[in-house]
C-alpha cells in the first residue's frame, strides 16, 4: 500500500515513514507545494498524509487540485495549524481525517488503516484477523465466529491495536484514542490499563490467542 | 476638585474686587482735586469781577459803605470786610466745613473758601468767596456704589462668558476623553480624534494618537509574537515525540531505559500542553472565537462528564449531577467547551482521592465544586502560571483561560471554598 508524505520537515517526514514501514506500508516524502503536486497528478496513493504549511504554498491548495482531478487517494491533513477554520475547511473540500501535531505515531497509523479500509474494501464494514471478526456497522465481534460482548472502548482499543500491529504503544497514545483532546488536560492514564485488562480478558476467555503484550514501563504491543 | 476655568475665573474675580476696590480712592482723590481746582478758578473769576465792577463803578465813600454792609444780601457767599492791613497778604484758599445757611435739614457742609484781598477807592478791603463742595463721604459713596454696580456687572460677565467659554473652547477636549474613556487595548481598533483648531488640544491629540498607536502595535506584536512563538515550538515538539514513540519500537530498549523515555513523555505532553493553551489565549484574544450558536449548557456539561469518566473512575472519584434545569446561552461552541472542560478537568485533577464532585445548575448559574484540601489563594486564581506548581500536571493557564473567555461574554466567575470543598460559580 503506497502512502504520500507531504511535509516540509524532514526529521518527521522520516519518523513517519520509519514507523509506517514496518505496517507494510510503501511511504514516499514530497517536501514541498511542487514535489507533492507532481507525485499526485502522476501517482496513485492510498493515503496521502498533508501539511497544510509548505514553504512554497498552502496544504489546502493541493488538496483543492486533487479533487479537480477527481483522484479518490484518501487524505489525512496533519497540521500544526489546530484551528477549527483549517479543519472545517480541509474536511468540507474532501480531506478525510485531521489530525493535530503534536500526534502519536500509533494514532496516526490508526487512522489510515482506517482509511485505507474504507477505501480498499468499499466500505465494507467486516474486518477479519486471524479468529477475529469485527463487523463495524453492527459493532459486532466476534472469535471464532462466537459473539463476544465489548464495550465501545474496547472495540475502539482493538481497532487500534489492530491498525498498529507489531508496534508498541504507549498508554498515552492509547488515551489520547479513547478520550480524544481532554486526555491532553491530565498526566496521568491509567485508566487505559483497565480497559485493556478487560479486552485482554475478554478476548483469552473466548479462545483468542493472547497477542497484547504488555510492554514495561511504555504501554503495549499487538504482536502477531 | 474644580474645574480647570473655575480657577483663572476665581483669581480674575478677586483681582477685579482688589483693582476696583483701589480705584475708588483714586478716583476721589482726581475728581476732589479738579472739583477744588474748578472751584479755585471759579473764586478767582468771582474776585475779579467783583474787584473790576468796584473799580469801573467808581462808588462814592458813603455809597460803598452802605453798599458793603447790604454785601452779604447782594452777593451771597462772599463777604467785604475793611482790611486793616497795609500790605495785602498773599491770596489763600483753603476748605472748610460749616453749616449752610440756604439749605434745610443740612448738618454740615464743605466749603471752598478763597481769601483775598482787593482795594476799592485806595483802601483795602478782605474778600472772601466761598462756594459749596460735595462732601468727601457723599462722593467716595457715589464712586463706590458705581464702582460696586460695575464690578457686579464685571462678574456676571465673567460667569455667562466662563460658561460659554468652557462649553465651546472644551468640545474637543471632552470628545478627545470621551473616546479615551472608551477605548480598549484588546480590541484591537485605534483611535481617531477629531481636528480642531486650538493648538494645545490638537497637541494632546496627537501625543495620545501617537501613545495609542504605539501602544496597539505592541500589543499586537506581542500577541502575534506569542501565537507565532507557540507555532515555532508545535514542530520540535512534534518531532521530539515523533522521536519518542519511535525509541520505543526498538527491541533492545532496556526496562530502565523504557522507564526514562516514560518519564520524558510527562514533561513533553506538559510543555505541548502549555503551548496550545497560550495559543489558544492569544486566539482568544485576537477575537478568533467570532461565530455565535446557541447552545445547550446541561447537555455539553453531560457530554464532558461522559469524557472524563475514565478519569474520574481511576481516581475512585464520585460525580454527582443537579442538571435538571435546562440553561441556553449564546456564544461560541469551542469557548464553552473549553470553559466547561477546564472547570471539569481541574475538579479532577485537584481531588483527593475517593473524593466528589458536583455539577450544579440552577437558573442562569453553573456550580462546579469538588473536594479538597486548603483554600486557594483568590488573588491570584485567575492568573497566568500563577498556580501551576510542581505537584501538579497543571499548565498553569487553565483559569487564566476560563476568566479569559467569562471576560469576553460578561459571564461572572467566583471562587470559594467551604467545607473542605472548592466551588467554581459561573453567572452566565
Amino acid at each position: 500500500m503506497k502512502i504520500l508524505i507531504v511535509e516540509d520537515e524532514k526529521e518527521l517526514a522520516q519518523d513517519i515513514v520509519n514507523y509506517l514501514s514496518g505496517q507494510n506500508y510503501l511511504c514516499e516524502v514530497a517536501e514541498n507545494y511542487n514535489q507533492a503536486s507532481e507525485k499526485i497528478l502522476i501517482y496513485q496513493y492510498d493515503c496521502i498524509l498533508l501539511d497544510l504549511m509548505l514553504p512554497d504554498g498552502n496544504g489546502l491548495a493541493l488538496l483543492e487540485e486533487l479533487k479537480k482531478e477527481n483522484k479518490q487517494d484518501g487524505v489525512i491533513i496533519i497540521s500544526a495549524k489546530n484551528s477549527t477554520e483549517d479543519k472545517v475547511k480541509g474536511l468540507q473540500i474532501g480531506a478525510d481525517d485531521y489530525l493535530a501535531k503534536p500526534f502519536h505515531h500509533s494514532e496516526l497509523s490508526a487512522r489510515i488503516h482506517s482509511i485505507i479500509r474504507r477505501k480498499q474494501f468499499n466500505s465494507s464494514n467486516i474486518i477479519q484477523l486471524n479468529e477475529i471478526t469485527i463487523d463495524l456497522l453492527g459493532k459486532t465481534v466476534k472469535v471464532n465466529d462466537v459473539q463476544i460482548l465489548l464495550t465501545k472502548k474496547e472495540i475502539d482499543l482493538l481497532l487500534f491495536f489492530i491498525g498498529n500491529k507489531n508496534r508498541v504503544i504507549s498508554k498515552s497514545a492509547l488515551a489520547e484514542h479513547l478520550s480524544g483532546d481532554i486526555a491532553d488536560m491530565f498526566d496521568n492514564h491509567d485508566f487505559v490499563y483497565a480497559h485493556v485488562k478487560n479486552l485482554k480478558k475478554k478476548l483469552t476467555e473466548a479462545g483468542y490467542d493472547n497477542y497484547i503484550k504488555t510492554i514495561y514501563g511504555t504501554g503495549y504491543k499487538w504482536e502477531i | 476638585m474644580s474645574k480647570l476655568l473655575h480657577k483663572p475665573f476665581k483669581a480674575f474675580t478677586i483681582y477685579a474686587l482688589v483693582i476696583l476696590a483701589c480705584s475708588i480712592p483714586v478716583y476721589f482723590w482726581v475728581i476732589d482735586f479738579i472739583w477744588l481746582n474748578e472751584l479755585d478758578e471759579h473764586n478767582r473769576i468771582t474776585k475779579e469781577q467783583i474787584a473790576n465792577s468796584f473799580n469801573n463803578a467808581r462808588i462814592a465813600e458813603s455809597e460803598l459803605n452802605s453798599l458793603l454792609s447790604n454785601w452779604d444780601k447782594l452777593q451771597p457767599g462772599t463777604t467785604i470786610t475793611e482790611s486793616f492791613l497795609s500790605v495785602p497778604k498773599p491770596d489763600s484758599t483753603y476748605t472748610v466745613l460749616k453749616q449752610n445757611k440756604y439749605v434745610e435739614d443740612k448738618a454740615i457742609d464743605r466749603f471752598r473758601v478763597l481769601s483775598s484781598y482787593i482795594s476799592i477807592n485806595g483802601k483795602l478791603y478782605h474778600l472772601q468767596i466761598e462756594t459749596n463742595v460735595e462732601e468727601t463721604d457723599e462722593t467716595i459713596l457715589a464712586i463706590a456704589v458705581v464702582t460696586l454696580l460695575f464690578f457686579a456687572l464685571l462678574v456676571i460677565g465673567f460667569i455667562l462668558l466662563n460658561k460659554r467659554i468652557a462649553k465651546q473652547i472644551w468640545r474637543p477636549f471632552r470628545k478627545t476623553l470621551e473616546k479615551l474613556k472608551s477605548f480598549d487595548l484588546t480590541t484591537q481598533q485605534t483611535v481617531s480624534f477629531e481636528k480642531t483648531d486650538i493648538e494645545e488640544f490638537e497637541e494632546l491629540n496627537q501625543a495620545l494618537q501617537k501613545l495609542i498607536d504605539k501602544n496597539v502595535s505592541v500589543y499586537y506584536q506581542q500577541k502575534t509574537f506569542i501565537e507565532n512563538a507557540s507555532h515555532e515550538l508545535q514542530t520540535p515538539l512534534a518531532i521530539l515525540k515523533s522521536k519518542l514513540d519511535l525509541l520505543v519500537q526498538n527491541k533492545d530498549i532496556t526496562n530502565e531505559q523504557a522507564e526514562i523515555v516514560n518519564s520524558i513523555e510527562i514533561p513533553i505532553s506538559r510543555v505541548s500542553r502549555i503551548n496550545k493553551n497560550l495559543l489558544l489565549l492569544a486566539k482568544i484574544e485576537n477575537s478568533q472565537f467570532a461565530d455565535k450558536e446557541s447552545i445547550e449548557v446541561t447537555e455539553l456539561v453531560n457530554e464532558t462528564l461522559e469524557l472524563l469518566t475514565d478519569y474520574a473512575e481511576a481516581k475512585e472519584i464520585t460525580i454527582n449531577r443537579a442538571l435538571s434545569e435546562k440553561l441556553t446561552v449564546t456564544c461560541n461552541k469551542t469557548l464553552l467547551e473549553i470553559l466547561i472542560n477546564n472547570l471539569l478537568v481541574n475538579a479532577i485533577v485537584h481531588n483527593i482521592k475517593n473524593g466528589t464532585i458536583k455539577a450544579d445548575l440552577s437558573g442562569s448559574t453553573l456550580i462546579i465544586s469538588n473536594t479538597g484540601k486548603a483554600i486557594l489563594d483568590t488573588t491570584k486564581l485567575f492568573e497566568r502560571f500563577s498556580a501551576s506548581s510542581s505537584e501538579t500536571a497543571s499548565s498553569g493557564l487553565g483559569l487564566a483561560i476560563v476568566k479569559e473567555i467569562c471576560n469576553r461574554y460578561n459571564w461572572q466567575i467566583h471562587y470559594t471554598f467551604q467545607e473542605a470543598k472548592h466551588n467554581f460559580q459561573v453567572t452566565f
